[in-house]
């Protein structure tokens, strides 16, 4: 009997990048075709920035969903350009060494990679084809109607507890050993996903994440300047 | 839906193609050199010019056309021997009686060709009406006369989608004798005469010496506005006959466009394609024939590179226009921007030459993109502003264009938009107005600063009624009108050949338009705007034609379809 293959799933936002979805929201909101939707979109991202930080711990579905609200009505050629040229531009140089590394160990060690990702797969898709280091991109997908973004995300929304779900659906579909992959997050949203693995490991967490990998007896990477 | 084999259906059938020095003419030669080497022999009808024959024309224009680069790949050093092995130049011209080619040759021509396919054509949107009336009317039916002297040749016209001028809707594939757009009575033949009438007397006018005085003066100005000496008679002379043409041209285009506006169509050229038309159908019993119809022929797709474009043409000093500092583009929101590459146009023209030649075609081919893949203007503006972001963002001139042009990103707006070239120019009057009236006890350098500032406003206005004119131009099919063409009958039958199969739905307009056309109009057209030149040609070998071999004189039977 052949064994199971296992997997590394990383989060992207945290462990391999230090920009969140926000800045992208920001970004695309920014360059709207006219200046005063830019504006306006703009303003609709920022208000949205503090729920972002108060759910940041908990469930991000929520935050994700309403920054996704200010691309409403954009053209999905524009979303698809400036994504493009975001990831290029602006997103390729905040990949972290640190989380290079990991991924270059998990692939030593014969992991399948995985990526996770809050952020639009316009974005994440040239950003992952540019890295080229990762087997499979999760991410969230903005529907379009008649070529305009309609500002809702398709389901499942990734970013919220789903992920531990989700996991288990990936592991079942492929093949995989979850008991001999590992997984590498930073949020509290996260913990579900780290949990449903057997080699967990939290990456600079923030404080609910922190103390859920303690009191589990979880490694904490501490990426470093 | 019967399946055809286009090799098949050219296998060494002989062709004369006029128009071939056009953007389309050359594209579709170097593809049927490339795809269909059976063919028998493709004819060139090319004009000589004052101090280039005819065969010297092709000669450069294969050595130093882009378009060639298929060609050059494929057989490098040999490409002449290819060349002369498959192709002739005719010299002539379609504005003569027939087309001013050689009486020796002409019996040899009317005996083997099996297509003849017209692409020759005055393209811009409001030339002098005569001499739109005589490439685009009288040379239809020189090449009719000369078609109908023909053995068995079919004849195969290339006209526009746009001759439908000003009927809006969804424009169906027929061909209407003697038609105008809004139904109003016109008679081609009768046309014709009156136009050739009225181009007599306005000349006539032009003469009088009532106007000539009125030239001299014009002459005269000139003369001391260019700080020259008025009492230089052959200046003098030379002065006048120029002011004398130009007014001549002026009223020639003014009488073009009164006559086009007056049945329905928006320039010109639409107007005297029509004609030609009209000139066709009334021989339908004697000639076997097709037009196809193009819409807004841009850049190419694939072949024979991605990008190729040559020239001012249609959409491309919009596209221009919308990389500057102007941003409100009066559109339509939702209306069709019927754009359809070089390359498709050219599988289509083969498809109906070779249903020609099979005696299936259809009577007309309108060659488009609007009915199955439908691009709109609105969606074309975002993308051309996307283009031009890219281009900027990476390789703009200065700070200024990568940090600021580069996101003011052109917009549909409405004409009445508050931000209108109309708006921006009275501003511009306004503010030239104010600055020349300084009062003049205000301090020297004030007043000297004003007036900087006047003739800068000066400056702007100039390029603003630059603008209004191009979108005078452009406003009939970008905002005024709704246009979607059929064009089933390319798809009508089934192609074996992948490289001539009409689908439309394979073009991503965001990949067209982000990746081929802008960076194409980029590299081919827009220096011309700019008064530069493009970039130029070498291939590898240079490239000779050698002395014409002696063409085939033998009469063959008509193939097997």
């Amino acid at each position: 009997m052949t064994e199971r293959k296992s997997a590394a799933f990383f989060r992207a936002e945290g462990v391999i990048l230090s920009r969140g979805v926000m800045a992208a929201s920001a970004y695309l909101a920014g360059n709207a075709q006219r200046l005063g939707e830019r504006a306006l979109r703009l303003g609709f991202v920022a208000l949205t920035a503090p729920v972002h930080g108060l759910l940041g711990q908990n469930d991000r579905t929520l935050a994700t969903r309403l920054a996704n609200l200010a691309f409403r009505n954009m053209t999905e050629d524009r979303i698809a350009e400036l994504s493009e040229e975001y990831a290029r531009d602006i997103l390729e140089d905040s990949v972290l060494d640190q989380g290079r590394e990991l991924v270059k160990r998990s692939r030593k060690q014969g992991h399948r990679i995985v990526l996770l990702s809050d952020n639009l797969a316009s974005i994440m898709e040239p950003l992952c084809e540019r890295l080229g280091i990762f087997d499979d991109l999760v991410c969230n997908r903005l529907e379009f109607r008649d070529g305009r973004a309609t500002g809702k995300l398709l389901d499942p929304v990734v970013g919220g507890h789903g992920s531990g779900r989700w996991i288990r659906d990936y592991a079942d579909q492929h093949d995989i050993d979850l008991g001999r992959s590992v997984a590498y997050g930073g949020h509290g949203p996260d913990l579900l996903m780290l949990s449903a693995v057997g080699n967990p490991c939290a990456v600079n967490p923030d404080y609910t994440l922190r103390r859920s990998a303690r009191e589990a007896d979880w490694p904490i990477v501490e990426y470093r300047e | 839906m019967s399946k055809i084999s286009i090799r098949q259906a050219y296998r060494d059938r002989h062709v004369l193609v006029t128009g071939a020095s056009g953007f389309l003419g050359k594209v579709w030669l170097v593809m049927m050199l490339d795809h269909i080497p059976e063919v028998g022999r493709i004819y060139v009808l090319i004009r000589p010019k004052a101090r280039m024959p005819a065969r010297k024309r092709f000669e450069k224009m294969v050595a130093t056309s882009p378009a060639f680069k298929p060609l050059h790949e494929k057989y490098g050093p040999k490409l002449g021997e290819f060349l002369a092995s498959k192709v002739e130049v005719v010299e002539g011209d379609i504005g003569t009686p027939g087309l001013g080619i050689d009486p020796e040759l002409l019996p040899r021509l009317q005996r083997d060709l099996d297509l003849v396919i017209n692409c020759a054509g005055l393209v811009d949107f409001d030339p002098d009406l005569r001499d739109a009336v005589l490439t685009n009317v009288l040379g239809t039916r020189n090449v009719g006369d000369f078609l109908e002297s023909c053995d068995h040749a079919k004849l195969l016209h290339i006209s526009t989608c746009y001759v439908t001028g000003t009927r809006n809707g969804t424009i169906a594939e027929t061909l209407l004798p003697n038609f105008s757009p809004d139904g109003s009575d016109f008679e081609v033949d009768r046309e014709l005469d009156d136009i050739e009438q009225t181009i007599a007397k306005l000349i006539e006018k032009n003469q009088s010496p009532k106007h000539m005085e009125r030239h001299r003066k014009k002459a005269l100005k000139k003369i001391r506005e260019r700080k020259l000496d008025p009492e230089n008679a052959t200046l003098m002379r030379t002065m006048t006959r120029r002011a004398q043409r130009d007014a001549l041209k002026d009223t020639m285009i003014k009488e073009g466009q009164r006559r086009s506006y007056k049945y329905g169509w928006p320039n010109i050229y639409t107007f005297t394609k029509s004609m030609a038309e009209s000139v066709l159908i009334k021989r339908a019993d004697k000639l076997k024939f097709a037009v196809l119809r193009p819409a807004i022929v841009e850049s190419a797709l694939n072949y024979p590179f991605q990008g190729w474009n040559q020239g001012f043409n249609t959409c491309g000093p919009l596209s221009y226009l919308l990389g500057s500092w102007f941003r409100h583009l009066p559109v339509r929101n939702g209306n069709p921007f019927d754009i359809i590459p070089v390359d498709y146009v050219c599988r289509g023209m083969t498809i109906a030459g070779a249903e020609l030649m099979l005696d299936i075609a259809s009577p007309v081919y309108q060659c488009g993109s609007s009915d199955i893949n439908q691009l709109t203007i609105d969606r074309a503006c975002d993308l051309v502003a996307l283009a031009h972001r890219r281009h900027l963002r990476e390789r703009g001139k200065s700070t200024m264009e990568r940090v600021l042009l580069s996101r003011w990103d052109a917009v549909p707006s409405e004409p009445e938009h508050l931000l209108s070239v109309e708006n921006i120019r009275k501003a511009a009057k306004g503010v030239t107005k104010l600055m020349r009236k300084v009062p003049r006890k205000w301090p020297k350098g004030m007043r000297e600063q004003t007036d900087k500032w006047a003739d800068k406003a000066e400056d702007v206005k100039d390029k603003l009624n630059t603008i209004d004119r191009l979108l005078t131009l452009y406003l009939p099919f970008i905002h005024d009108n709704y246009f979607v063409f059929e064009c089933a009958a390319l798809r009508r039958n089934q192609i074996e050949e992948a490289a001539f199969v009409f689908d439309t739905t394979a073009i991503d307009w965001r990949h067209y338009w982000l990746d081929v056309h802008v960076p194409g109009l980029r590299k081919w057209c827009f220096p011309l705007f700019e008064g530069k030149t493009p970039e130029k040609y070498q291939p590898d070998h240079p490239f000779k034609l050698p002395p014409p071999t002696p063409a085939p004189a033998e009469i063959r039977p008509a193939a097997e379809a």
